[in-house]
């Protein structure tokens, strides 16, 4: 009987996500089915046989699964590293992975405009050392928005991966070495299967992350438009209150399908779960 | 079961509680509130040279609410906004209008009204809010970077701008102008097809479209972008970031651009909000503003010296060769033209 009642525990938070958060995405879900009162799915119709919106959509889910492959990339071997350490240097190395998050993505895009503009210091320095004749152009574009979606997401994949590495035992290497194995087959055959709950998870907050990123695509994206921005520009300046909730839930369902098959994908790679 | 309901009411309730009592104590005797929905700009010159006085003089507390003019405009869109004035670009304001967002106003109260230069009085028609304050659009380029002068609306799409160019987008205020410069390009008179197919040639020289102000002053201070239309209001930001910088009225003329003041439907104070509004359009107040150079002034009995005016969109000469939108027209298109512009122009 007492165990029943540790559920009381979660209401207020319940009825808090209940109100703010399942009723208004309900409503904007349920409105983007009406037309006039009657049910119709005249506006989804309208939005896939719409080429710009395909377009920005594919671009949205490149930018976001490219974001999400370098994270994931460049994740690997600094966890590892992490993982391994212990006391003091761990927690400033730790603290040091998440200064990222801990800016402001207006201050952060803005620093990258610096870095990567065509007076900035990237072109300087390699204008200087002449490995370049014109200064590259590398602001406004997708690769500006790539680089600054992956500095912002980047410490979401290392804390996943740290969390799970640290749970890895050393022995279990020290074991595969003893019977044989190199330690790039251990990684591959021991550290990374292990790891991929905590992969699944990390892709998983990166993914959706820069999928309905708004600033760092805003300032650093140039003329190809986000779905976020697309979104925007219909709801604020349009004041198309109906498309804006079209492409929320689009948005919504992409999110979902796609966290299905990384979860697919997940079982797969680690059967165990 | 029975207990758990018991709570959840028991929450329920106590919130409907606190959000009920959160707006009920205010009826003390202070001095009455008016609310100001304006951009947050120069916000210091602002509360110490055009509300103080007002306050003092009639006993009543200025509350400024910020944002941009899309966001500000959504939040009266969605009812229960406590805004009695509204600072709004003329476009915006016109979308206002369109809506019943805004109140008509008694204009034999505005005493001022008649000091303006015409198209300042009435801009969206005569029962609306006077302009304030009135800039130009024209283009400002990098001498440096850009080395054929230019001089006309026409030279945007000649080939030196390649990868230099940044317009603004559609949704911005000076967007459905940018569509007016395009048709204008192939002939006199307004032709959308034309317009588009203008705008996609000029596309491929473009680098990034801007949405504010501050994106125009970063691109040229980051050497992305060395030409573009822009408003001579904020010419004095780009020249401090990239002193080569130079603005030009084009010679077919630069597109004026009002800043209106108005009355938010439903206000509880419309005499006082009114006789704020006469303060705003006065002689004195606009003096005050012009020589900090925050605001052009648009009552004609403000005089200035050269020096005083430079950077400012001042004197009468300047404001009647300036081509004005005609702002119904624009909203009723601008749905259409914002689809175009997302299929056409990549």
């Amino acid at each position: 009987m007492k165990k029943n009642k540790a559920f009381l525990f979660l209401l207020p938070g319940l009825v808090f996500l209940f109100l703010f958060m399942i009723i208004p995405i309900v409503l904007i879900i349920r409105s983007t089915f009406s037309d006039q009162g009657q049910i119709s799915f005249n506006g989804y119709m309208e939005f896939f046989k719409n080429k710009y919106f395909i377009q920005i959509l594919i671009n949205t889910l490149k930018v976001s699964l490219l974001t999400t492959l370098l994270c994931i990339v460049i994740s690997l071997p600094v966890a590892y590293y992490i993982a391994k350490l212990h006391g003091r240097i761990k927690s400033v190395l730790i603290g040091l992975s998440v200064f990222p998050l801990l800016t402001s993505a207006i201050v952060r895009s803005f620093s990258w405009m610096i870095i990567l503009g065509k007076k900035g210091l990237l072109n300087e320095l390699l204008l200087n050392l002449h490995l370049i004749k014109e200064p590259l152009n590398l602001l406004y574009t997708p690769t500006s928005m790539i680089i600054g979606l992956v500095h912002l997401f980047l410490p979401l994949m290392i804390i996943s991966l740290v969390g799970v590495m640290e749970n890895i035992s050393d022995d279990l290497v020290q074991a595969a070495e003893s019977l044989g194995a190199s330690r790039f087959v251990a990684f591959r055959k021991i550290i990374f299967p292990l790891c991929v709950p905590g992969l699944i998870i990390g892709s998983i907050l990166v993914f959706v992350g820069s999928l309905t990123a708004y600033t760092t695509p805003a300032l650093l994206g140039g003329k190809e438009q986000v779905i976020s921005v697309y979104l925007y520009q219909n709801a604020m300046t349009l004041n198309d209150w109906h498309t804006a909730s079209s492409v929320a839930t689009i948005m919504v369902a992409v999110t979902f399908t796609i966290v299905g098959l990384m979860n697919l994908a997940a079982n797969k790679l680690n059967s165990r779960g | 079961m029975k207990k758990l309901s018991v709570i959840v009411s028991a929450v329920l309730v106590a919130m409907l509680a606190l959000s009920g009592c959160s707006s009920s104590n205010k009826s003390g005797k202070g001095p009455t509130e008016l609310v100001v929905s304006t951009w947050g700009f120069d916000q210091d010159f602002f509360n110490k040279e055009i509300y103080a006085p007002f306050e003092k003089e009639n006993h009543v507390k200025i509350v400024v609410e910020s944002g941009n003019n899309a966001d500000r405009l959504n939040k009266i869109r969605q009812g229960n906004s406590k805004v009695d004035i509204m600072y709004l670009s003329d476009y915006f304001a016109q979308q206002a209008i369109d809506e019943g967002l805004f109140e008509k106003i008694g204009s034999s109260k505005l005493t001022h009204l008649k000091e303006l230069y015409p198209i300042a009085q009435a801009p969206l028609g005569k029962s609306y809010g006077p302009a304030y304050t009135i800039s130009r659009l024209g283009i400002v380029y990098n001498t440096k970077s850009v080395k054929t002068p230019i001089n006309s609306w026409k030279d945007l799409w000649k080939p030196e701008l390649k990868g230099k160019l940044t317009l603004p987008n559609i949704t911005s205020t000076s967007g459905p102008m940018l569509v007016d410069i395009a048709s204008s390009h192939s002939g006199n008179t307004f032709n959308e097809d034309h317009a588009f197919n203008n705008l996609n040639e000029l596309n491929k020289k473009v680098v990034k479209y801007y949405n504010q102000t501050s994106e125009f002053v970063n691109m040229f201070s980051q050497g992305e972008a060395a030409a573009g239309p822009m408003m001579e209001m904020y010419f004095g930001d780009i020249k401090k970031a990239e002193p080569a910088a130079k603005f030009v009225v084009p010679s077919e003329g630069a597109y004026a651009i009002q800043n209106t003041v108005n009355l938010v439907k439903g206000t509880k104070h419309k005499a006082l909000a009114e006789k704020f509004m006469n303060w705003v359009i006065s002689k004195e107040a606009q003096e005050r503003s012009a020589k900090a150079k925050i605001d052009s002034p648009t009552n004609q009995t403000v005089k200035l010296t050269n020096a005083q005016a430079s950077g400012l969109t001042y004197g009468s000469d300047a404001i009647q060769s300036l081509k004005k939108m005609d702002m119904a027209f624009v909203n009723k298109n601008l749905k259409s033209w914002t689809n175009r512009w997302n299929q056409e122009i990549h």
